[in-house]
């Protein structure tokens, strides 16, 4: 057999091998220095991202390594995603990095960077092992920081549940995966899209054509691998517990870094690869109507059980629950707006959540609490949180001109228009209908931290100090909540490819 | 130049907002005095605009039509006809009333407080000179979030549960619209290939009727909640008894208006059909709502609870006016929204005064304030006069329209609001009767002071305009009328439903011409209830 | 061929089984890995049934292997946590969040 080297493209990985090697050295500095500085190392990792960025910049769109790595316009904007968040994350670490880690900083934000590394790796690759491997890097760094906290119970309970769900759902996915793999013959997504599409029945291997229920109990499997990631109901009950045990700056970046993770293999797997089946005339193979029964159910158990909540950080695990099924709305109108959607909302998304973990990081530091209660009267002795805060909750409500306005909006607007277009897919309309009733709910809860922070006198109210890395990842989420709110624009515009460049075939 | 005027009154509000976050919160009269200074701005600006209006020409004037979201077809397009217009001037002379009538009510939290007012103002004016439907959604729901907080900080007792009801009601309700819009959004972008969210653009495209039931029905419920219709009214009793003084004046005199303005500028348009498909229960539910919110006032005893009652019943004739879908109607509606602004505004303030005084607001604890405060009582009694309508003052010549309309559009329409009329004359001057005639039967009432400099000048302005819409409409009606034939003439074109008569745009004697066949009307009217 | 898969959704069921069921932390890695190598078996079986060419499923297999390994040593030191912190493994012993 003849064996030919596939074309190696290393420069197209330039941004990632770059900032994994600083991951390295991030590390390294810090056992070298004897962990003496507590924010150096911080910077450092800061500066690398930073640096990724810049190189990202100058990395060009193409192919490399044999089909495996691909570096489209919607890798890109990802990637953009991912490093913001990351950043943010870190940024809203120092205080916790000042207090309560004092050993380990450099693996700390090591391992940071490296989740960042492979969920960059997942947004680039364009074959199954690739986007497996980029998969697991991204999670396996973040079961170590959920239970960075050695002698923290919670956290040490958020780890070991996050571990054994991310490994569960893992599991499941690669058990989808492989009968995928068997029905088609190639791990090549876009073959196995193109082998899907043209097989005699209903896109099977013509060889197994008997195989349609193996075919239902792949993508059964998949889904609810992906679901666990995404958290999408019947896969969510570990997010409240892990979001509120683990540090918040991880929990932020869990919800918005690991979920956008999520998503990109969602669109990479079902909407790149199974394209066709997402298609009423082909049940049961037909993963549509599922994933919409999912999302309406994440909007309604994320909104619903969020009310009851007592402790900011289980509101907004639950808000985010409830937010990923805003997402996968969007996600299933395969047409020139679907992803692009989903891009943008993650994108407002990106400033909203990390702006408002970075006050629930520091008002934690300074009380210990993510009690709701303890915010009382934020408004008089710190205004500039209370402002910030209301901002964001604003935005995760959905209110104009804030850039979670507009997320909404635009998927919802992608929706309509797919619903439009197929007789088979009125059910579409139910789903936008779940998704508005439930949010008055999710109004409903924002509003009592609001209600929180303004309304309620307190004897003793919290005075926070601030520090400067703190403040400033709070202002890039006002800044980008409301400048991409009032302008979307580049954003849209910046998403717009996206859309094709999964091969989202409809108008 | 003329671009930018609507730019600049909807915008500066916003900017004194954004200045006065650089205030320091202590202080108070540098706050105060920056927002009634932009507040007073704003409204010369209003009223330069008002000069520069082409009362004749029909359409819209001052439009500016920028693009937004590119990729989306959302543009910045603004413009005004004469209903807005008038909707305008009121915002902004109603604002610079409200900064000097919170003048020393507001102590706590002030700055937040006058951020929120023009935060509010200008959501409010740039619901008004919206014509994209995208950009009008927008303004729609900004307005909400002042306004939680106006009631939510500077309420009643109750006010975190009217607070959160308030904004709960509103966005239901906007968010159905929302669906509306988009999928109005996208049946414009299959008839015509283009995406745009272009009010005038869209009133162009026709509809198939089913479709239009559901729209109509949609948007309806939006703006019903704000206007609010009966049954969606539970709302606004809460929101204006917890509110403070200055936010029921807001919520009565303007955010109401956004619910009828909502029908005139973009139901009727869009989905004749619906509209005529829907009329008849419409009017049905605004007679109900004139009536029952006349009865309920009746036994309020709380006073701010009663004018929040009264608002009901006349909201139910502005919406009982604008679907009588005759020129009469739909022009004593514009008038009559107007009207319940001034009127309702100046009962809320006189009420706000009272209640400095006495902190209470149950009519039992007053009695004999007219030998107390004769100025106050002065005052009180052209208010409520004008709020009953009696002729000469503004309420008259806006329900006579309407009633006018009403009566072409259905016999048993016109009769049943005229019962509303004499209803509203009931309660209110029994409610005047026993806070202001009589003996002084509490103590505490003894020693009142009466209004000072301030409060008046508060007032008079309302009085004012009180009289001349009373006397002389037609500056004001003559605006209204191109807009609002331009409103029924895209109902006009219905396709599915024959026209009667009854529907068809007659040109109506401009009131301040030929008031003697008016009152005539009238008198016959209040002769056949009394 | 349907044997490799058969024995594949087996250990699939008894690792998915041992996941739900289990008490024993330990034992939920275990069964963890018993799913992931009915994964293995299937890529494997199929790499050599139906896709004659490549090796893509056992590159992918063995992929597979590695992660499962650096999986379970987190798992293990985060157990060895649980540990210190509780003194015992049992998952009962270790929930202090509800929901």
């Amino acid at each position: 057999m003849e064996f030919q080297l596939p074309e190696i493209n290393l420069q197209l990985m330039a941004p990632e091998i770059f900032l994994f090697l600083w991951a390295l050295a991030v590390m390294a500095f810090d056992v070298t220095t004897k962990r003496k500085s507590s924010s150096t190392a911080g910077n450092l990792a800061l500066v690398g991202l930073a640096v990724t960025g810049v190189i990202m910049v100058f990395t060009d769109q193409g192919r490399g390594f044999g089909n495996m790595f691909f570096n489209d316009s919607m890798a890109v904007f990802f990637k953009v995603i991912f490093l913001a968040a990351a950043f943010m994350a870190i940024g809203s670490s120092f205080g916790l990095t000042h207090t309560r880690i004092l050993n380990h900083r450099g693996e700390y934000f090591g391992l940071i960077l490296l989740s960042t590394v492979g969920m960059m790796f997942l947004a680039s690759s364009s074959e199954l092992i690739s986007l497996y491997i980029g998969l697991e890097l991204t999670t396996i760094p973040l079961f170590v920081l959920a239970a960075f906290f050695k002698d923290d119970r919670k956290s040490v309970e958020a780890g070991i549940k996050y571990l054994v769900v991310g490994a569960f759902s893992s599991a499941l996915l690669l058990y989808g995966l492989s009968f995928i793999y068997g029905l088609t013959g190639t791990t090549d997504i876009a073959q196995i899209r193109s082998i899907l599409a043209h097989s005699a029945v209903a896109g099977f291997n013509p060889a197994y054509q008997e195989s349609t229920p193996i075919m239902v109990m792949a993508v059964l499997a998949i889904l609810g691998g992906i679901g666990f990631k995404l958290a999408l109901p019947p896969f969510h009950q570990w997010v409240p517990d892990v979001y509120e045990g683990a540090p918040t700056p991880i929990t932020a970046f869990l919800s918005v870094g690991s979920k956008a993770a999520g998503l990109v293999a969602f669109a990479k797997i079902m909407i790149m690869g199974l394209y066709d089946l997402y298609d009423p005339s082909k049940a049961p193979n037909d993963w549509g109507i599922l994933v919409g029964v999912m999302a309406a159910a994440a909007m309604i158990v994320g909104n619903v059980l969020a009310i009851r909540q007592t402790n900011i950080k289980r509101m907004l695990a639950y808000s985010s629950i409830a937010h990923a099924g805003y997402v996968m709305v969007g996600m299933l109108a395969l047409n020139s707006l679907g992803l692009a959607s989903v891009g943008y909302y993650m994108f407002a998304y990106l400033f909203t959540n990390m702006g408002a973990f970075a006050i629930v990081a520091l008002i934690e530091d300074r009380t210990g609490s993510c009690e709701i209660a303890s915010y009382a009267g934020l408004s008089k002795t710190s205004p500039f949180l209370a402002i910030s805060m209301t901002i964001f909750l604003l935005s995760l409500t959905g209110i104009p001109p804030l850039a979670g306005f507009f997320g909404k909006f635009y998927v919802f607007a992608a929706a309509i228009k797919m619903a439009e277009t197929g007789s088979g897919l009125t059910w579409i309309y139910w789903l936008v209908g779940v998704g508005l009733v439930t949010s008055v709910f999710a109004l409903y809860y924002y509003a009592n931290v609001m209600r929180t922070m303004y309304f309620v006198e307190t004897d003793s109210p919290l005075k926070v100090t601030m520090s400067p890395m703190a403040v400033a990842v709070i202002v890039i989420g006002v800044v980008g909540v409301v400048v991409f709110g009032l302008n979307p624009q580049p954003i849209v515009q910046f998403a717009s490819d996206m859309p094709a460049a999964l091969g989202a075939l409809l108008p | 130049m003329e671009d930018l005027f609507l730019t600049i009154v909807t915008f500066f509000p916003l900017l004194g907002a954004v200045v006065l976050l650089f205030v320091p919160a202590n202080q108070h009269s540098t706050i105060k005095g920056t927002s009634l200074i932009v507040a007073f701005v704003t409204m010369l600006f209003s009223f330069w605009i008002y000069n520069r209006f082409d009362p004749v020409a029909s359409g819209m004037q001052f439009e500016v039509n920028l693009p937004w979201v590119q990729s989306l077809g959302i543009d910045y397009h603004l413009g005004i006809d004469g209903i807005s217009l008038l909707l305008i001037v009121l915002t902004t002379v109603l604002t610079v009333l409200c900064v000097i009538a919170a003048w020393h009510s507001v102590t706590e939290g002030v700055k937040g407080f006058f951020i929120s007012m023009l935060l509010l103002t200008t959501g409010m004016i740039g619901v008004f000179v919206s014509l994209d439907l995208f950009l009008f959604y927008v303004f729609w729901e900004v307005m909400l979030v002042p306004m939680y907080f106006l009631i939510g900080v500077w309420g009643g007792p109750r006010r975190v549960y009217a607070a959160i009801k308030f904004v709960l009601f509103t966005m239901f309700g906007s968010l159905l619209m929302l669906v509306a819009l988009l999928y109005v959004y996208f049946e414009y972008q299959a008839f015509a290939g283009e995406y745009t969210f272009d009010l005038l653009k869209i009133m162009n495209m026709p509809l198939a009727y089913h479709p239009q039931l559901w729209l109509f029905g949609a948007f309806a419920l939006a703006f019903a909640i704000k206007v609010p219709l009966f049954p969606f009214h539970t709302w606004l009793p809460d929101a204006h008894v917890q509110a403070p003084t200055v936010g029921s004046v807001i919520l009565a005199g303007v955010l109401l208006k956004m619910g009828t303005y909502g029908f005139l500028r973009i139901c009727m348009p869009l989905f004749p059909d619906a509209t005529i498909a829907y009329m008849p229960y419409i009017c049905i539910l605004a007679i109900i709502a004139i009536i029952y919110g006349a009865l309920v006032s009746m036994v309020q005893r709380d006073v701010k609870s009663l004018v929040a009652f009264s608002s009901v019943s006349h909201m139910g004739f502005v919406m009982l006016g604008m679907f009588s879908l005759n020129l009469q109607g739909v022009e004593g509606a514009v008038l009559q929204m107007i009207n319940h602004g001034i009127s309702t505004g100046a009962l809320f303030l006189i009420v706000g005064m009272i209640y400095e005084r006495r902190h209470t607001r149950m009519i039992e604890d007053f009695g004999g304030l007219a030998k107390v405060m004769p100025v106050f009582a002065t005052f009180f009694m052209i208010v409520t006069l004008s709020s009953i309508g009696l002729p000469f003052t503004n309420g008259f010549v806006g329900e006579f329209l309407i009633l006018l309309g009403a009566f072409k559009a259905n016999t048993w329409y016109g009769v049943l609001a005229s019962s509303g009329v004499i209803l509203a004359a009931c309660y209110m001057l029994w409610m005047y009767q026993r806070v202001v005639y009589g003996k002084v039967t509490n103590p505490k009432n003894q020693n009142l002071k009466d209004l000072s400099a301030r409060e008046r000048l508060v007032l008079i302005p309302l009085v004012v305009l009180i009289f001349w819409i009373g006397i002389y409409p037609s500056p004001f009606l003559n605006r209204i009328e191109p807009a609002a034939k331009q409103v029924l003439s895209h109902v006009g074109k219905a396709s599915t439903v024959q026209l009667n008569e009854s529907y068809e745009i007659v040109d109506v004697p401009v009131l301040g011409a030929s008031s003697d066949d008016a009152e005539a009307a009238l008198a016959e009217l209040e002769g056949a209830g009394r | 061929m349907q044997y490799y898969l058969m024995l594949a959704a087996l250990l699939f069921v008894i690792g998915l089984f041992g996941v739900i069921t289990r008490r024993n932390t330990i034992g939920i890695l275990m069964s963890l890995e018993l799913m992931f190598n009915a994964a293995n078996i299937n890529l494997v079986a199929f790499n050599r049934y139906i896709s004659g060419d490549g090796l893509t499923g056992q590159i992918f297999a063995i992929f597979i292997i590695v992660v499962a390994a650096a999986e379970a040593t987190i798992g293990l030191a985060i157990v060895l946590l649980i540990y210190r912190n509780w003194r015992g493994i049992d998952t009962d012993s270790y929930s202090v969040m509800k929901w």
